[in-house]
């Protein structure tokens, strides 16, 4: 399993045990605070489902450069980065923009848009061709061996 | 992979990206107020990212990578199989139009789309659930 896939995976199990600790959190009158709930659905469907999906797929979709590097892998760490950094920020950010000030905290929410927005786009990328049939996978790999 | 599988996974990964871009725009305005319009996207971007991502995602993988029948290598009827993506697709358009055009009469056309699609699904996949080491 590549490097890049072991980190999608556990960073998606930390967000599962993060997004379940809000799930409860939510539940107990003394530990609910405004704003946890587009937290808790966001780790868990951003932060751990799509990441499990990332993955794997990255993983296991035919195509895979088996020599691990960034220059091979450049559209998954991008990926990685701008979902990791993005998403952190807008659980930090989301509930003191309501909280405090909204100024600082606002251009954080915006970072953090644009931040998973590059990450998502970029798996995007990095996977539509190796969306292929046997055949033109085939194709490939003779063009590649030539 | 099938074509049915490519066109699924294809067709998740275009409401990945509408799904992001609804969220994107819905966390910005949550930033700098812009409108309270953005708010009436939230059904939308729930439905594109469960059904248009995630669901139709992992429909389309476990079609190409359940064990296939021995007999004919094969994985059933394939008309079938493209009904499939036909079902869901209109069913997702139909929901999200729905949400955004606040057609609520529609809604249940979309999930009964849905439901045929699902229905599909299991009926081509119920007998691929097994193993041959026995």
């Amino acid at each position: 399993m590549p490097l890049i896939t072991r980190l999608f995976i556990k960073s998606g199990l930390i967000y599962f045990l993060i997004s379940l600790s809000f799930g409860v959190a939510m539940q107990i009158d003394a530990l609910a605070l405004a704003g946890m709930s587009p937290i808790f659905w966001h780790a868990l469907m951003v932060g751990w489902i799509t990441q499990i999906i990332i993955g794997v797929s990255t993983w296991m979709f035919p195509g895979r450069i088996k020599e691990e590097s960034f220059r091979n892998q450049k559209w998954e760490w991008i990926a990685f980065a701008g979902l990791n950094l993005g998403l952190p920020i807008r659980f930090i950010a989301e509930p003191m923009a309501s909280a405090f000030e909204p100024d600082f905290w606002s251009y954080l929410l915006i970072l953090s848009a644009v931040l998973q927005f590059i990450g998502i786009l970029s798996y995007v990328a990095g996977i539509w061709p190796r969306v292929q049939s046997k055949q033109q996978r085939r194709r490939q790999r003779a063009k590649a061996t030539s | 992979m099938p074509l049915v599988s490519r066109i699924l996974i294809k067709a998740s990964f275009i409401y990945l990206s509408v799904g992001l871009l609804l969220g994107v725009l819905m966390l910005i305005n949550k930033a700098v107020f812009i409108s309270p319009v953005f708010w009436f996207l939230i059904p939308a971007h729930i439905e594109v990212m469960i059904f248009g991502w995630i669901i139709q995602f992992t429909l389309g993988v476990a079609y190409w990578i359940l064990p296939r029948y021995l007999e004919d290598k094969g994985r059933g009827s394939k008309p079938m199989a493209y009904l499939i993506p036909i079902f869901l697709n209109i069913g997702i358009v139909t929901m999200v139009s729905s949400d955004l055009l606040n057609w609520n009469g529609m809604k249940l056309t979309g999930r009964l789309f849905e439901l045929m699609a699902v229905l599909t699904f299991v009926i081509l996949h119920w007998k691929r659930v097994v193993t041959y080491n026995k």
